[in-house]
């Protein structure tokens, strides 16, 4: 896709969403264009030279910028967008299939409403596109409620089976965000049980609902997100000659090599469990070297698996 | 002029005209670029003008005139804008949702098409458009940045249809083998990118992980044209495999498997497409399997609660995959060997 292509549809953008929106900031402008303040000067430079024939005064775009905020005066017919571009749709339908729940009757819904304003003309392209893209993302089904909990600023109840008490509590959140590390979704969210800041993760969450309530975001709020690693350090793993190549795939070159075709790799120390699940699926082709602890927790868990059946 | 400049001075025009705008009226208007003196140069720039426009979803068109009105291009207003589609507010932030945590991947197909689409669905929203906070690890493999270009590349050859020839890197071998493929779409499984086609080497379809594309040229002839066709009923999902066990690498086996504890209701989540008797206190689960080490790997994973049960082969190697564990891990296996740099 050509550079011409990417400027020409920003700016058949621009002009309506200024308009539409008079008086908004360079900056806040900028960001909904995925611009720097220094782009989108130069965009609107090039639009005042924009007109139609026979270039009278009257005929040029009108926008300017006053005091840091966007006015448009004249906007020559650009007043929406145009439609959307089958591939343009095809992309939206491919990146929502990442957040596809089982079911989730509102993301169906606005798929659907999407489609039916596509041009007769786009809609082939988008239908072809549409099969050739597949990204889906195995998630539990409590994602879709709480991504749209989060961006509808909705408190959220649930149980949540904690392991440190080995029991589980009936909470009530404020969800903030939603992020998947190693495999397993957390959910950051102001409990309101212990009036602070939590992680949940999602595989001990149950009986998810949304409530009525909604919530403004507390100005005390951290806005950062904990990374659900703990700090116990790095822990040093060899992988046997057969997975060397694709623990170089995976790790890039962190991945060392050692003398015997085996290859080391330093993680940041993670849960104990997320550890021995790691290790275990690697069915004896992986070796933790250090710490300890570690060592000593795999070599348990394999004892208790051997023991069975 | 600046060509992005002459295409909207033409879309204004064609987007302000009462009826249709002829060709003598362009060259008219635009005497620097359509009014060359030879008329076939004039007309090529136009036509090329004019794919692009098409390309940005403007519907130009060339309408032949009667007695109430002259030939001449026009744009249909009615099918320029974009109308109000009409989300909820939950709707719209679900795709905003999908939308920034696709963006937020480095490596996405379509990544340009994907955040102009999320700004046309935002344009009636107002300034307050929903900032949905839902971040994924879509990399499994390392050097994402080599791959979003890639996967730019193969996806608009699978949209053209046009053949590429990849190298080829086999982590199995070690080598790397030149392919002429027909690409049919790509998928993403577990942060992984395949690309599913026709592979000419091998004279079936085949799957390819876009992270072990070395080299990639997209055949440069006659771009507007199509190389192949998809065959009818062609599906991208039969081709991928969403969970370890279903790499196809040998004769398809069941296997059955017991979980209790914490894992026990959990049989369908821990397991999905497969036969399970979900139960509180203990549930069996039967499993095929076309790669069975895959599978008892995964087995392996989830710990004491979950055992193998049949075949009898099967639940063997299980057993001897965690004494290796074990032996390596064992307390005089290594000594402080380790923490001897």
């Amino acid at each position: 896709m050509s550079d011409v292509h990417e400027r020409l549809r920003r700016l058949l953008l621009l002009v309506p969403y200024a308009s539409r929106r008079p008086g908004i900031s360079v900056r806040e402008l900028a960001d909904a264009l995925g611009l720097t303040e220094e782009e989108l000067l130069q965009d609107l430079d090039l639009l005042t030279m924009v007109g139609r024939p026979p270039f009278q005064p009257d005929d040029y775009i009108d926008i300017y910028v006053e005091n840091g905020r966007v006015h448009v005066d004249l906007d020559q017919r650009f007043s929406a967008p145009p439609r959307l571009t089958g591939s343009e749709a095809a992309a939206l339908r491919a990146a929502a299939d990442l957040v596809r729940p089982t079911a989730s009757d509102a993301l169906r819904s606005a798929i659907a409403k999407l489609e039916k304003v596509l041009p007769a003309e786009a809609r082939e392209q988008y239908r072809e596109m549409g099969k050739k893209v597949d990204a889906s993302m195995e998630g539990p089904a409590e994602l879709a409620p709480l991504a749209e909990a989060i961006s509808v600023r909705r408190e959220v109840t649930f149980e949540y089976f904690s392991h440190g008490r080995g029991a589980t509590e009936a909470r009530r959140v404020r969800p903030l965000e939603l992020f998947s590390h190693r495999g397993q979704w957390y959910l950051f969210a102001h409990c309101l049980s212990r009036n602070d800041e939590r992680l949940f993760r999602l595989d001990r969450v149950r009986k998810l609902t949304l409530t009525e309530r909604t919530f403004e975001p507390l100005p005390t709020s951290r806005g950062k997100v904990p990374e659900p690693v703990s700090d116990r350090g790095q822990i040093r793993v060899r992988f046997a000659p057969a997975l060397a190549p694709y623990m170089r795939e995976r790790f890039g070159d962190e991945a060392r090599p050692a003398a015997d075709g085996s290859v080391e790799v330093s993680v940041l120390g993670d849960s104990e469990r997320w550890l021995t699940q790691w290790i275990l699926s690697f069915g004896g082709e992986a070796e933790v070297i250090e710490p300890a602890w570690a060592r000593d927790a795999i070599a348990r868990a394999a004892a208790s698996i051997a023991s069975l059946g | 002029m600046e060509r992005t400049e002459r295409l909207l001075d033409l879309v204004a025009l064609l987007l302000d005209a009462r009826e249709p705008i002829t060709w003598a009226e362009l060259r008219e208007s635009f005497p620097e670029d359509y009014g060359a003196p030879s008329d076939e140069a004039a007309e090529r720039k136009f036509e090329r003008d004019k794919a692009e426009i098409l390309e940005l979803g403007i519907p130009v068109a060339y309408v032949q005139g009667d007695d109430e009105r002259k030939d001449g291009y026009v744009v249909d207003r009615e099918k320029y804008y974009l109308p109000e589609v009409g989300l909820t507010p939950e709707e719209l932030a679900l795709l905003y949702a999908a939308g920034s945590a696709a963006l937020a991947a480095e490596a996405f197909p379509g990544r340009r098409d994907l955040a102009h689409a999320m700004r046309k669905i935002g344009f009636y929203a107002g300034t307050e458009l929903p900032s949905p906070r839902v971040r994924m690890e879509l990399d499994a493999v390392a050097r994402q940045e080599e791959i979003a270009p890639r996967l730019e590349v193969l996806r608009a050859a699978s949209g053209a249809r046009k053949w590429v020839e990849i190298s080829y890197y086999s982590p199995r071998s070690g080598k790397t083998t030149e392919r002429r493929v027909d690409p049919y779409g790509l998928a993403m499984r577990r942060g992984v990118w395949s690309l599913v086609g026709y592979c000419h080497l091998r004279q079936d379809i085949r799957t390819f992980h876009v992270h072990r594309i070395r080299g990639l040229k997209v055949n440069p002839a006659k771009p507007r044209s199509s190389d192949f066709e998809v065959p009818p009923g062609f599906r991208l999902e039969d081709y991928v495999a969403s969970y370890p066990w279903q790499y196809r690498i040998e004769a398809p086996v069941e296997v059955t498997l017991t979980l209790r504890g914490d894992l026990a209701p959990l049989a369908n989540r821990v397991f999905p497409e497969s036969k399970a008797e979900p139960s509180a206190v203990e549930s069996t689960v039967r499993v095929v399997a076309t790669y069975l080490d895959g599978l008892l790997r995964y087995a392996l994973s989830l710990g004491a609660d979950c055992w193998v049960s049949a075949p009898a082969d099967a639940v063997a190697r299980w057993k001897a995959m965690a004494a290796r564990v074990r032996s390596a891990h064992a307390a005089h296996s290594r000594g402080r060997r380790g923490n001897v740099q």
